[in-house]
């Protein structure tokens, strides 16, 4: 599966580290996290760091392969 | 005030450690607010009001500043609160040890009034029972806070909890802190108005409350202002408080305000960046090392950095808080959302520092006697050969097998590289192979320890202690008596040599070898030697530590007082081990499994035969996995084999009194058992002349061997043979009513075919008062025919009545009904008269053919017949039809 997530504000390269796992792309005040997620687990970690990263999502959506 | 020495665990005072480990201090303290803290009246009216209902819930996002309102508001009641900071990954075992441990810690709780849970992955229904009962009886409700609840993520505890909230009434009055929905039933509290909640709206800050913050940090800062920051922020406090700080530092505070209102970055990452650089280099990287700990103190920091600066460097961020949160007792944990980014900056920053840094840290920890933490962060850096010498060198090797670390020590170790060969890591995979019964993989490890052992010059006494232990398991798992003595002599030798005081501390390393010493020489029949070290093991003091070894010991002595023949305390004993279970919420193991098979042979010999069968079928379920140690795989194959033969099959019992158990030692036991059980079922079947064959392998000093023999003896016609045969048996002064009233009955039996019916008479009433304490029905049973025309002669002055025969005894000579049939029973034996097959009373009676089977077996064996015909010609004689 592959998602992606949109969060709110521009994150910084070092922070986009804590996502060693997806690319991301920085646009006018948000950040997309994109990239495979392996399953359902891994998808609520993701979830779990951005709240313990202090980031706000704002749309998360499963991408078509 | 920051003292330079770690103090030592707040616990340790209070002597109660059911972890068998020191806890990291902090735990169970409330934090501190830092001189910067903004009391919100609005937030704790809320809190006042939500006491009113037994669940308060404060949920929000990390940094929005839950902990330090319910710390506050805690702080300002003037009655204990009960504060526990929840660990992440923790099974339901831990967490409620911890929890235990916080409510006597606060005197809530004797610790003896609720006991602890001894495993790590389950905790007894009954243990959360009485800790709901101890709390509803109290008078003021306690106030029981949960921090970070939300990294408790196994839903058993939450039902857990809430099994908990719910019983114990108004004597608890629970926080739940947390940043994600936790997993109880919200729904229904919500619709009953039982809980209170406190949200991430309600927790933001408003622009006046923004003002009133920014003001302790020396910010002047107009309304508007402050609210366009709250815009900017979403009123997050730790957004508002790096916000301060950062503004602080700048040249000019309202400029820099207003360049971070117009700003795009996200809140969190711009402001530690932006904070975070503006720091000292050396507070800098003090933060980037310790972020690889949970919880740290100064000395420990220093550790880290090599440097000795950490103490005033922690006191001045958490004095300013920024980043630190003080713990009490001068030990620290980064605030989690900096915890996190710290990371990985550190792993942008110093690639590679990582595994180092908790090198160091294991090395810190084990110095200081923490235990846990340094096998995790040895683990965490990949060092196999520190770690695994530390759990050995600390004589720990014990909590591989029991106690509530078991499960996360075996997870731990789990990981261990296949390189690392030191004589530890060897230990440690033998422990975890025997542990699993896997004998070859565990042997092989431990040889290969023992032998680097010995070619190292120097004699580390703590690993020879450590390869006893695991060579008398061996031994248990083998049935070797010599090699679990010589280990056994070893360990005594080598206890002198290992400080007083690490023995101490782990209880479960005697304990566990007494066990296996102890279960051992009761393979061997050296029912002395074993009670001897199984009764050392159970006089030891209780504790969840040794909960394990203290129940399988009281297990195994009460299968010693069974085959001694003495079935109430065999019982009281077995029901003693059990209750060991309950207590601590053991999981199903050997010990357990033998306590069981002992309370299914005690019911077979009381003729309770449903109740042995559904015991039976208790003690496979608690069965490890893995095959069976000798002495369990005897109990249980004897024991099925006496129930299949008290039901009436003969060939089942044969069968499955043949076990195949592999064992160094022939045990004279389970070897006279298994051939008295194959003589009596011969018996049954009407063939004396293979009944007595079956005895020629048997040992010769086995009563119930020579019991039988005299049955054979006596049923080809022999009576004189018969008693000369049990007058060789020699008097046990040991022996219970189960050996000897089977020996009198035989010999009153054969007195009475000699032609001396008195004698045969006083000897049966002498049976007949021995068997009747204990209520030992079976050999009675067995010699049934001829009993009961002896009883109907002469009623022995009812001492039969009651107990064995169960009606009054009909006047008229001739076979008697034992038992009452049970109506469907009746139901059975009225079709049965009408010719109808099994097939057919199934279908008239819409039960399976097998039911009607069971209930034909029953029908059989208590009209002591063989055949259909037989059973209804028996039960028109006795007027049943």
């Amino acid at each position: 599966m592959r998602y992606e997530i949109r969060v709110d504000g521009q994150m910084s390269e070092t922070l986009a580290k804590s996502f060693p796992e997806l690319n991301h792309v920085v646009l006018a005040g948000q950040t997309i996290l994109f990239g495979p997620v392996v399953d359902e687990a891994h998808l609520y970690g993701l979830v779990a760091r951005c709240q313990s990263l202090g980031l706000r999502i704002v749309e998360m959506r499963r991408q078509p392969e | 005030m920051v003292t330079a020495e770690p103090s030592r665990p707040v616990t340790a005072a209070a002597g109660v450690d059911p972890l068998g480990a020191p806890y990291l201090p902090g735990r169970f303290a409330i934090p501190a607010r830092p001189p910067t803290f903004l009391r919100r009246r609005r937030l704790h009216r809320h809190l006042d009001v939500g006491r009113t209902t037994p669940l308060t819930m404060v949920n929000g996002a990390a940094g929005a500043g839950k902990t330090l309102l319910v710390a506050d508001w805690a702080a300002s009641l003037d009655e204990p609160v009960v504060w526990l900071t929840s660990d992440a990954g923790q099974t339901p075992g831990l967490f409620w040890a911890y929890l235990l441990e916080a409510l006597h810690h606060h005197g809530v709780l004797e610790p003896a009034e609720v006991g602890f849970p001894a495993d790590a992955h389950r905790v007894d229904r009954k243990l959360l029972a009485r800790l709901a009962v101890a709390l509803a009886a109290r008078e003021r409700p306690v106030v029981v806070v949960l921090d970070e609840y939300d990294r408790v993520t196994d839903p058993a505890v939450s039902e857990q909890v809430e099994f908990v909230l719910r019983h114990a009434g108004r004597g608890l009055h629970l926080l739940l802190v947390t940043r994600t929905e936790p997993l109880l039933p919200l729904h229904r509290h919500r619709a009953a108005g039982t809980l209170t909640e406190i949200r991430n709206a309600e927790l933001a800050f408003t622009p006046e409350e923004t003002v009133g913050l920014l003001a302790l940090h020396g910010l002047e800062l107009s309304v508007a202002a402050a609210a366009a920051l709250v815009e900017r922020t979403g009123g997050w406090a730790a957004g508002l408080r790096l916000c301060a700080l950062a503004a602080r530092e700048a040249d000019d505070p309202e400029a820099y305000l207003k360049e971070f209102e117009a700003g795009q970055s996200t809140v969190a990452d711009y402001l530690l960046g932006e904070v975070l650089k503006r720091q000292p280099a050396e507070t800098q990287d003090l933060l980037l090392r310790v972020s690889v700990l949970d919880r740290f103190s100064p000395v420990l920091a220093n550790t880290l950095t090599g440097r000795l600066d950490a103490e005033p460097i922690l006191d001045g961020l958490r004095r300013q808080n920024a980043f630190v949160e003080s713990l009490g007792h001068s030990w620290y944990r980064l605030h989690p959302l900096f915890g996190e980014i710290l990371r990985s900056q550190l792993e942008v920053t110093r690639p590679g520092l990582r595994p180092l840094l908790h090198r160091r840290a294991a090395r810190w920890l084990r110095r200081s006697g923490y235990l846990p933490e340094a096998l995790a962060h040895g683990a965490a850096a990949g060092d196999w050969e520190f770690t695994a010498a530390a759990l050995v060198d600390d004589l720990a090797i014990g909590q591989l097998f029991t106690g509530l670390r078991a499960e996360g020590l075996a997870d731990l170790f789990s990981g261990m590289a296949p390189e690392t060969t030191s004589p530890a890591a060897e230990l440690v995979r033998a422990a975890r192979a025997l542990n699993h019964h896997d004998l070859g993989r565990g042997l092989a490890h431990l040889h290969h320890a023992e032998r680097t052992l010995a070619a190292e010059a120097s004699d580390p006494a703590a690993a020879q202690l450590s390869c006893a232990l695991l060579e008398a398991h061996a031994a248990r798992l083998t049935g070797a008596p010599g090699r679990a003595e010589k280990a056994a002599r070893s360990a005594r030798h080598l206890q002198g040599e290992v400080p007083a005081q690490l023995l101490e501390q782990h209880p479960e390393l005697n304990a566990l070898l007494l066990t296996h010493l102890g279960t051992t020489h009761l393979w061997a029949g050296r029912f002395q030697d074993a009670r001897a070290a199984l009764d050392a093991v159970v006089a030891s003091p209780a504790g969840a530590a040794t909960a394990l070894p203290r129940q399988a010991s009281l297990s195994h002595l009460a299968l010693i007082d069974y085959l001694d023949g003495w079935l109430d305390r065999a019982e009281r004993k077995a029901l003693a081990a059990l209750t060991e279970t309950e207590r601590y919420g053991l999981p199903p193991s050997s010990g357990s499994s033998v306590g069981h098979l002992v309370r299914a042979a005690v019911a077979v010999e009381r003729d309770e035969l449903d109740e042995a069968q559904s015991l039976l079928d208790e003690a496979a379920v608690s069965a490890p996995a893995g095959p069976d140690d000798p002495v369990t795989a005897a109990g249980r194959a004897l024991t099925t084999a006496r129930l299949r033969l008290a039901q009436g099959d003969a060939p089942a019992a044969l069968s499955a009194a043949e076990p195949a158990i592999t064992a160094d030692v022939v045990s004279p036991w389970e070897r006279g058992q298994a051939a008295a059980i194959a003589c009596s079922a011969h018996l049954a079947e009407g063939r004396p002349e293979t009944a007595a064959r079956a005895l020629l392998g048997a040992p010769d000093d086995q009563a119930a061997c020579a019991v039988e023999a005299a049955r054979a003896l006596l049923a080809v016609g022999h009576p004189g043979p018969a008693i000369e045969m049990l007058d060789a048996v020699p008097p046990e002064g040991e022996a219970g009513p189960a050996v000897t009233v089977p020996a009198l009955l035989v010999r009153a039996q054969a007195c009475d075919q000699a032609g001396d019916p008195a004698t045969a008479r006083r000897i049966l009433t002498r049976a007949l008062l021995d068997a009747r304490r204990e209520r030992l029905r079976r050999p009675f049973l067995e010699a049934r025919p001829w009993v009961l025309r002896l009883l109907a002669t002469d009623p022995q002055d009812g001492l039969a009545e009651g107990w064995l025969l169960r009606g009054a005894l009909p006047t008229t000579a001739g076979p008697l009904v034992v038992e009452e049939l049970s109506a469907r029973e009746r139901d059975v034996l009225a079709r049965l008269a009408q010719m109808m097959s099994t097939e057919e009373i199934a279908a008239d009676l819409y039960v399976s053919v097998n039911t009607v089977k069971t209930h034909l077996k029953g029908i059989f064996r208590k009209l002591a017949v063989n055949r259909r015909t037989d059973a209804v010609r028996r039960a028109r004689e006795l007027g049943l039809l």
